[in-house]
C-alpha cells in the first residue's frame, strides 16, 4: 500500500514537473517578447546594462548542483512570489504613467504576471507533494520600493524582466532535476541532488 | 516738512552755535579738515565725512556742537544751505584747527540704504527662485518710486546671467517685496547667487541721487556642492513642444561623463562645474507616450537619467454640447482638439463647473476616445445651466463655456418594449416605454410603418411626457392582411433637439377583409360556339385583402342563373357550356373574410368582316400597337394575346383600354426576343365584343435561326437555277425581309469560310426582296467552272447563317471547237508561207548554210575560237588563262564534292600572289567559272609546291556546286561520326595542316575543341592552290566561290552535301557546262 502511494506520488511529481517545465518555457518565451516590447515602448537601449536591482531575486547561485530538491523549490517559490509583487507594481506604475495610451505593454505585462502567478501556484503544489507545505507569504513581499525617479523605475523594470527571464531558465533546469527518477522513495530526503 | 519739534529745536541750536563759532575763530593750515562730503539715506539726516591733514596731531573734533573722534558726523539735512565749522582739538582738548564749510543742499547726495534680502527660496520642481526683501518705506515720510536691481549669478561660469529691474512704490510703511525668477536651468545643476540694490527717485531732492550698495549675496547651492550629490535634472519634467530645455548631469567627484543623450541623439555638453555638465535641447519635439529619456552615461556600467515629457498645452474643447436623455443626468460632450501628447498622470484633465449652482464635477474621460463625455446631475428646479468646462494639463489650461436650457436639449433614449396589437384589418395599437422623466415636456414620437419592399411611411404622434412611462399610439388606414414592420423614435415636441435612436422593429399582420374588387375577366368561345372559356387575372395583394381561396363563376341570362361554378385556387380559368343562347358571365373572388363585388362580361361575340392583320412595332421592352378609332365601340377595347411556352397550351392574357384610346404599348415580363406574338383587338359594345383586327409583332427581332433550304434545279454552261423553301415562322425570329444569294467561283472545301467572309473579289450578291419568289436563275457564268452558292435569309435583326452549295457549270462545246480549229489553221498557213519562201530563196539558203566549199570567213564555229583568243570580253563563259592549257580534264560534277578552297586562306603566300598591277585585268571579270586546281588523291600525294606552274589540271564547276564542302571521301565519315559540333574554325591549326595532314594530327584536331564546322582538312588537302600554283592561278582563285573577304573561307557549305561522300574523281564534262545543272 505504501509502495503504491509512493509510486503515485512519484508519478504525480513527475507530471507536475513536466507541466512546470512547459510553463517555464512558455513564460521564458513571453518574457523575452515582453522585454523587446518594454525596451521599445520605454525608449530604452536594449544593450543597456542594469546593475543589480534591489529587491529583485538573482537567478545565479553558487553550488547549484548541490542543492536539494526542496531547496530548489523553496528558492523558486520565494523568487516567483517576489516577481509576482514586482510585476504587479510595474503594472500599476505603467497604468499610472501611460493610462490607456499603451495597452499593448500593459496587456503583455498582465499576461506575464498571470503566468508568474500560475507558476507560483504550481511550485506550491510541488512543495505540498513533498509533504512540506509552502511557506507562508509573510516576509516574502519585497520591501516597499524607495522613491525612484521615472527613469530609475524604467531601468528597474528592465532589470526585473531580465532577471525573470533568467529565472525561467533556472526553473526549467531545477524542474528537470526534480523530474529525474530517483532510486529511493519520494521523501524530501530523496530529492537530494547528486552532482 | 519736518514735523518733529525736537529735531527742529536741535537744528536751531546747532545753527546758532555754528554762527558763534564762525565769527570767533580763524582757520589754520595744518590739521585742517578737508573734502567734506555729506550723504543722506533718509532725507532727514545726513552723514558728513571729511579728511584731516595728517601733519597735525589732534585728538577730538568739534563740529558745531558735536564732538566726535571719527571723521564723520550725522547731522540733520539743512533746509537750503548752511555753514559747517569743524574744529580739530588737540589730544589735550584744546582747539587746534578750525575750518568752516558752507554746505549747500545740492551738494548733499541721496543714497538709499542698502537693501537686505529677507529670504531666497528655491522651488526645484519649477526651477524658480523666490526673493523677498523689505523696501524700508517707513524711512520716507511720503511715497516714492523705488527701482530695485536684482542680479543673479551662477557658480563657475561666474557670469552675471540675469540682471532685472523691479519697480515698486514706497509707502510710509515697511513693505516686504517678493520677486520670482524662473531659471532656464534646473537649480540643482549648479549654485545660484542673488544680490539686490535700489534706487529711489526723490524728485524733490536737488542733490545727486545714486543706487544703494549691493546687498550681501544670497546663495542657492547646487547639487554639485553636496558631497554625494548626483543625478540628472530636471527630474521627470513636462515641457511644451518647441521649448528650449537645459538638462544637466551632476555626478560624484572623480567620475567623468562619457556622453549625454536626449532620446537617441548624443548632445554636446556644456560644462557647468567640475561635477556638473549640461546639454541644451532646442525646440524640443513631442515625446513618445513614455517620455523621452535623457541618459547621462558615466561609464559603460554606470548611468543616470531622467525622463522628459514634451507635449502640448490643452487645446480649447470644440463643439461642447450638453443634453439630457432622461432629466436625471446631463451629458456633455466635446471634441478635445489637438492631442496633448501627455498621458497617464500627466494627461489633460477636465472638470465641469456650473456657475449658477456653483457645483463642480471632475470628468473621467478616456484619453483614447475622440469624443469626450462628462456627466453632470440634473439639479432640482434648475432649467438653465451655465457650464464652464475647465481643461488643464501640466503645461497649461483653458476652458470652454456653454449656457444651456435643458428643456431644449432633450435627446431621449431609444424607445423600448415596443409591442403591436390589433383586432382589425386596418388599424393597430402600438405601445412602448421610454426610460426617462419627461413630465415637464411633451414628446413627439415618429412611427415608421413599412411593408415588404414598399415605401416607408412615417406617422408623427405628439403626446404629453411622463415619468418613466409607457406610451400608446393608434395607427389607422392600414391594408388588410398585410405584414407591417413598425418602429418608433421620439424627441421633445416643443423644442426639437434630436431624435432618439429607433426602437427595435416589431412586425404585425393585419386581419383579412373581403376582396376590394372583382377580378379582371375575359372569355373566349370555342370554335363550335358551344362552350365558353372564362379567364380571370389574380387580384393584387392590396386588392385581394387576404388569401383568395376560390372564384365563383356564374352564367346569367336576364338575371336567371344558368350555370354556377366554384373554382378553387390556383386555377385562373374555367369552361362552361353555353346553351342555345349567350349569357352574362359573373366572376366573384372569395377569401376567408368574404367575397368581392362581381365582375361581369357578356359571352356575345359580334361578327367581324375583313379582319386585317397588321404588324406591331417593337418598342423598348414592349410592343407598340395602334388602331383606328371605332366610334361605335362604346365600352372600350381589349387587346388579347397568348403566351406559349414550349409544349404547354398558350396562356391567354389581355389588357383593357378605354374607348378613347387608339394605341398602346403592351408590356409583359413573359415577352421574349425573337418570338412572334399575335394580338387580337376587340371592340366592346353594349351588345358584345367584336374582333377588329389582328396584330403580330416581336418585342425584338432577331436574325433567322437558319437559312432556307435550297436546291439547284438546272445547270447550263452559263447559268444556274436555284430554288428554295420557306423558313418556318418560329425559325424566322422576326419579320422576314428578303434573301441574299451570294456566289463566286470556288471548289468545295470544308475549311473554306462563307463567301461573305472570304473577301473573294469575284463575289457577287443578289438580294431578293420579293418574298413570294422562291427561285432564281443566275446568269453570265463560265462554263465548266465550280461555283459556291450561299443563301441567307434576313430580318430586321440581321442575316441568318448561310446555306452553301457547290455547282459546276456545264462545258461550252462551241468554244472548244473554236479553240482547236484556229491554232491548226494558223500552223497550216505558216507552213504554206514558209514553203513558198524557201522555194523562192532556195539558192541563197544553199549558199549560206550548205556551200559546197566552206568559207572560213563565214564559219561561225571558227569565230567562236577566235573571239576567245582575242580576249573578247563579251564571251566570258569561255575565258581561260592560260589560254592554251597543258591538259584539260573534264569532270562530272553530279555528285562530286568539288575541291574548292580559298587559296588565300590556305596559303601563306596567297597575299603576295594577288596581282596588283593591271596585267591580269583581262581576267578580272571572270566571275562565272572558277578555276580550281587538281584534285584529290593526286594532290595529297604530291603537294602543290612541287607542281610545276602551268601543269595543273583544270576543273570547271558552276557556282552552285562550289558551295559543296570539299571533303575527302575516305575521311569524311569518320569526322562526321566523331567530331560532333565543333564551333568555328581555327585558322592557325588549319594552316599548319596544309603541309602535314597526317592522320594523327587529324585526330588531334578532332579533339581540339574550338573548330570550324566544315572539314577544313578536306579543304586543305584538296586545295590545289599551293604557293607554287597560286601564281599562275590566282586570277581565278576566287571565282565561283562565295568567299568571305576576311576569313577567306567558304560561306554556308550545304550540310546535305557534307553528309554524302562524293566520288573524288567525278567532275564535269565540258558539254554539261552548257546543258545541265551539276546535279541533274
Amino acid at each position: 500500500m505504501a509502495a503504491a502511494d509512493n509510486t503515485s506520488a512519484a508519478l504525480r511529481r513527475r507530471d507536475l514537473c513536466s507541466r512546470g517545465i512547459r510553463l517555464a518555457g512558455k513564460m521564458r518565451s513571453d518574457v523575452v517578447d515582453l522585454l523587446d516590447t518594454y525596451v521599445e515602448r520605454q525608449g530604452l537601449d536594449a544593450s543597456a546594462s542594469v546593475a543589480a536591482v534591489e529587491g529583485v531575486p538573482v537567478a545565479a547561485v553558487e553550488r547549484w548542483d548541490e542543492q536539494t530538491g526542496t531547496q530548489r523549490l523553496l528558492e523558486n517559490l520565494a523568487a516567483y512570489r517576489t516577481f509576482r509583487a514586482l510585476l504587479a507594481q510595474m503594472l500599476e506604475e505603467q497604468q499610472e504613467q501611460l493610462g490607456e495610451a499603451d495597452t499593448t505593454l500593459g496587456q503583455a505585462l498582465a499576461a506575464v504576471l498571470l503566468q508568474v502567478s500560475a507558476f507560483t501556484y504550481h511550485l506550491e503544489e510541488l512543495l505540498r507533494l513533498e509533504s512540506r507545505g509552502p511557506p507562508s507569504e509573510e516576509g516574502a513581499e519585497p520591501p516597499p520600493a524607495p522613491h525612484l525617479s521615472l527613469f530609475e523605475r524604467k531601468l528597474r523594470g528592465l532589470g526585473v524582466l531580465r532577471e525573470l527571464a533568467q529565472w525561467a531558465v533556472r526553473s526549467t533546469r531545477d524542474l528537470r532535476q526534480l523530474a529525474k527518477p530517483s532510486p529511493g522513495s519520494s521523501s524530501p530526503a530523496s530529492l537530494a541532488e547528486s552532482p | 516738512m519736518w514735523k518733529n519739534s525736537s529735531i527742529r529745536c536741535l537744528f536751531a541750536i546747532a545753527i546758532l552755535c555754528l554762527r558763534s563759532l564762525i565769527y570767533g575763530q580763524e582757520t589754520g593750515s595744518l590739521g585742517h579738515p578737508q573734502n567734506l562730503k555729506c550723504i543722506t539715506h533718509n532725507l532727514r539726516k545726513m552723514i558728513c565725512t571729511w579728511d584731516v591733514s595728517s601733519k597735525g596731531r589732534h585728538g577730538q573734533t568739534d563740529i558745531l556742537c558735536f564732538k566726535t573722534k571719527e571723521k564723520k558726523v550725522e547731522i540733520p539735512v539743512p533746509e537750503s544751505s548752511s555753514t559747517m565749522t569743524i574744529t580739530t582739538n588737540s589730544i589735550s582738548g584744546t582747539p587746534f584747527v578750525t575750518k568752516e564749510f558752507e554746505i549747500h543742499k545740492k551738494d548733499i547726495s541721496f543714497v538709499p540704504l542698502t537693501p537686505r534680502i529677507l529670504s531666497l527660496t528655491p522651488d526645484f520642481s519649477t526651477s524658480t527662485l523666490n526673493l523677498k526683501w523689505s523696501d524700508n518705506g517707513s524711512v520716507f515720510l511720503y511715497g516714492l518710486d523705488a527701482f530695485w536691481q536684482i542680479q543673479i549669478l551662477r557658480k563657475e561660469p561666474g557670469t552675471n546671467i540675469r540682471r532685472v529691474t523691479y519697480y515698486s512704490k514706497l509707502s510710509h510703511e515697511d513693505m516686504i517685496l517678493s520677486w520670482n525668477w524662473t531659471s532656464d536651468m534646473p537649480l540643482e545643476c549648479t549654485s545660484h547667487y542673488v544680490k539686490i540694490r535700489c534706487y529711489i527717485n526723490v524728485t524733490q531732492f536737488v542733490g545727486p541721487k545714486d543706487w544703494s550698495d549691493w546687498s550681501p549675496i544670497e546663495e542657492i547651492p547646487g547639487k554639485d556642492t553636496e558631497p554625494n550629490g548626483s543625478g540628472v535634472y530636471p527630474q521627470d519634467t513636462v515641457v511644451a513642444v518647441g521649448s528650449d530645455v537645459t538638462i544637466c548631469c551632476v555626478h560624484e567627484k572623480g567620475q567623468q561623463i562619457q556622453r549625454m543623450t536626449y532620446g537617441p541623439e548624443i548632445y554636446p555638453m556644456i560644462r557647468l562645474s567640475s561635477r556638473s555638465s549640461a546639454i541644451r535641447v532646442l525646440n524640443a519635439s513631442a515625446s513618445d507616450t513614455s517620455g523621452t529619456n535623457v541618459v547621462c552615461r558615466l561609464s559603460e556600467d554606470d548611468m543616470d537619467g531622467t525622463v522628459l515629457f514634451v507635449g502640448y498645452a490643452p487645446d480649447t474643447p470644440q463643439n461642447l454640447s450638453c443634453e439630457t436623455s432622461n432629466f436625471l443626468k446631463i451629458k456633455c460632450t466635446w471634441k478635445p482638439g489637438r492631442p496633448s501628447g501627455l498621458y497617464g498622470k500627466r494627461r489633460t484633465k477636465y472638470s465641469l463647473f456650473e456657475r449658477i449652482s456653483g457645483k463642480n464635477v471632475s470628468c473621467e474621460v478616456n484619453e483614447m476616445n475622440r469624443e469626450r463625455v462628462c456627466g453632470f446631475p440634473v439639479l432640482a428646479d434648475q432649467k438653465t445651466y451655465d457650464f464652464v468646462l475647465g481643461v488643464s494639463n501640466p503645461i497649461g489650461q483653458t476652458e470652454s463655456l456653454l449656457l444651456v436650457d435643458l428643456t431644449q436639449k432633450v435627446h431621449p433614449k431609444a424607445p423600448e418594449k415596443l409591442t403591436v396589437s390589433g383586432n382589425s384589418s386596418t388599424s393597430v395599437h402600438l405601445h412602448w416605454f421610454i426610460n426617462g422623466s419627461f413630465a415637464e415636456i411633451r414628446l413627439l414620437c415618429q412611427i415608421e410603418v413599412s411593408c415588404g419592399h414598399s415605401e416607408r411611411r412615417l406617422h408623427n404622434v405628439s403626446m404629453p411626457g411622463g415619468e418613466f412611462s409607457t406610451y400608446t399610439a393608434q395607427l389607422n388606414a392600414l391594408h388588410a392582411y398585410t405584414k407591417y414592420q413598425f418602429r418608433v423614435r421620439c424627441s421633445a415636441a416643443d423644442h426639437f433637439w434630436r431624435w432618439s435612436d429607433w426602437s427595435r422593429i416589431e412586425e404585425h399582420t393585419t386581419l383579412e377583409a373581403p376582396p376590394a374588387r372583382g377580378p379582371d375577366i375575359w372569355r373566349e368561345k370555342s370554335p363550335s360556339g358551344k362552350s365558353l372559356k372564362i379567364f380571370w387575372k389574380p387580384l393584387s395583394l392590396s386588392e385581394a385583402n387576404g388569401k383568395i381561396v376560390s372564384h365563383e363563376v356564374s352564367c346569367y341570362l336576364l338575371e336567371t342563373p344558368l350555370e354556377h361554378k366554384e373554382v378553387t385556387e390556383p386555377s385562373n380559368s374555367t369552361e362552361i357550356k353555353l346553351g342555345t343562347s349567350d349569357c352574362i358571365i359573373s366572376v366573384v373572388a372569395k377569401n376567408h373574410a368574404g367575397s368581392s363585388p362581381p365582375s361581369r362580361i357578356t359571352s356575345v361575340e359580334l361578327p367581324s368582316d375583313n379582319v386585317k392583320t397588321d404588324r406591331a412595332v417593337a418598342m423598348g421592352n414592349g410592343i407598340y400597337i395602334s388602331w383606328n378609332s371605332y366610334p361605335n365601340m362604346t365600352c372600350g377595347y381589349i387587346v388579347k394575346w397568348c403566351h406559349s411556352s414550349g409544349s404547354e397550351p398558350c396562356s391567354v392574357d389581355w389588357q383593357k383600354f378605354p374607348s378613347n384610346t387608339t394605341d398602346a404599348v403592351i408590356k409583359s415580363a413573359l415577352f421574349r426576343p425573337g418570338v412572334r406574338y399575335n394580338f387580337s383587338l376587340y371592340g366592346c359594345k353594349s351588345s358584345g365584343y367584336q374582333l377588329l383586327k389582328n396584330i403580330t409583332g416581336y418585342i425584338k427581332e432577331l436574325p433567322p435561326k437558319r437559312a432556307p433550304n435550297f436546291t439547284v434545279e438546272e445547270t447550263s454552261s452559263d447559268s444556274i437555277l436555284v430554288k428554295w423553301e420557306d423558313i418556318p415562322i418560329e425559325d424566322c425570329q422576326g419579320f422576314l425581309e428578303g434573301y441574299r444569294l451570294s456566289f463566286a467561283k470556288g471548289e468545295k472545301d470544308a475549311l473554306k469560310p462563307t463567301l461573305s467572309e472570304s473577301g473573294n473579289p469575284e463575289l457577287k450578291v443578289k438580294n431578293i426582296t420579293d418574298l413570294t419568289k422562291k427561285s432564281l436563275k443566275i446568269l453570265d457564268l463560265q462554263g465548266k467552272t465550280s461555283y459556291q452558292l450561299d443563301l441567307q435569309a434576313y430580318t430586321a435583326g440581321g442575316l441568318s447563317p448561310p446555306n452553301s452549295l457547290y455547282v459546276v457549270t456545264k462545258e461550252d462545246s462551241v468554244g472548244l471547237i473554236i479553240a482547236i480549229l484556229i491554232p491548226v489553221a494558223v500552223v497550216v498557213l505558216l507552213g504554206v508561207v514558209a514553203s513558198i519562201f524557201c522555194y523562192r530563196k532556195r539558192e541563197w539558203i544553199k549558199e549560206t548554210f550548205y556551200p559546197e566549199i566552206p568559207n572560213p570567213e563565214n564559219s561561225k564555229a571558227l569565230q567562236f575560237q577566235k573571239n576567245i583568243c582575242e580576249g573578247n570580253k563579251t564571251l566570258k563563259t569561255l575565258e581561260m588563262n592560260p589560254c592554251t592549257p597543258n591538259s584539260v580534264e573534264v569532270v562530272e560534277t553530279r555528285s562530286s564534292a568539288p575541291k574548292i578552297e580559298d587559296t588565300e586562306m590556305m596559303s601563306p603566300a596567297a597575299d603576295t600572289t594577288v596581282p596588283e598591277d593591271g596585267s591580269d585585268s583581262e581576267t578580272e571579270n571572270h566571275v562565272v567559272v572558277s578555276y580550281c586546281p587538281p584534285i584529290i588523291e593526286e594532290e595529297i600525294s604530291s603537294p602543290p609546291m612541287d607542281e610545276p606552274v602551268g601543269s595543273s589540271q583544270v576543273v570547271y564547276i558552276d557556282i552552285q556546286s562550289m558551295y559543296q564542302p570539299q571533303i575527302k571521301p575516305e575521311e569524311e565519315p569518320e569526322i562526321v561520326t566523331t567530331a560532333g559540333y565543333k564551333p568555328q574554325m581555327q585558322l592557325p591549326v588549319s594552316a599548319l595542316k596544309i603541309e602535314s595532314c597526317s592522320p594523327a594530327e587529324e585526330e588531334l584536331d578532332k579533339t581540339a575543341g574550338y573548330r570550324p564546322q566544315a572539314n577544313t582538312n578536306a579543304w586543305n588537302m584538296d586545295t590545289p592552290d599551293s604557293p607554287g600554283s597560286a601564281e599562275s592561278n590566282n586570277e581565278n582563285a576566287s571565282f565561283g566561290s562565295p568567299c568571305s573577304i576576311n576569313s577567306r573561307q567558304f560561306l554556308l557549305p550545304p550540310k546535305d552535301d557534307e553528309d554524302s561522300p562524293k566520288p573524288s574523281n567525278i567532275g564535269w564534262s565540258f558539254t554539261h557546262f552548257f546543258q545541265n545543272k551539276p546535279n541533274d
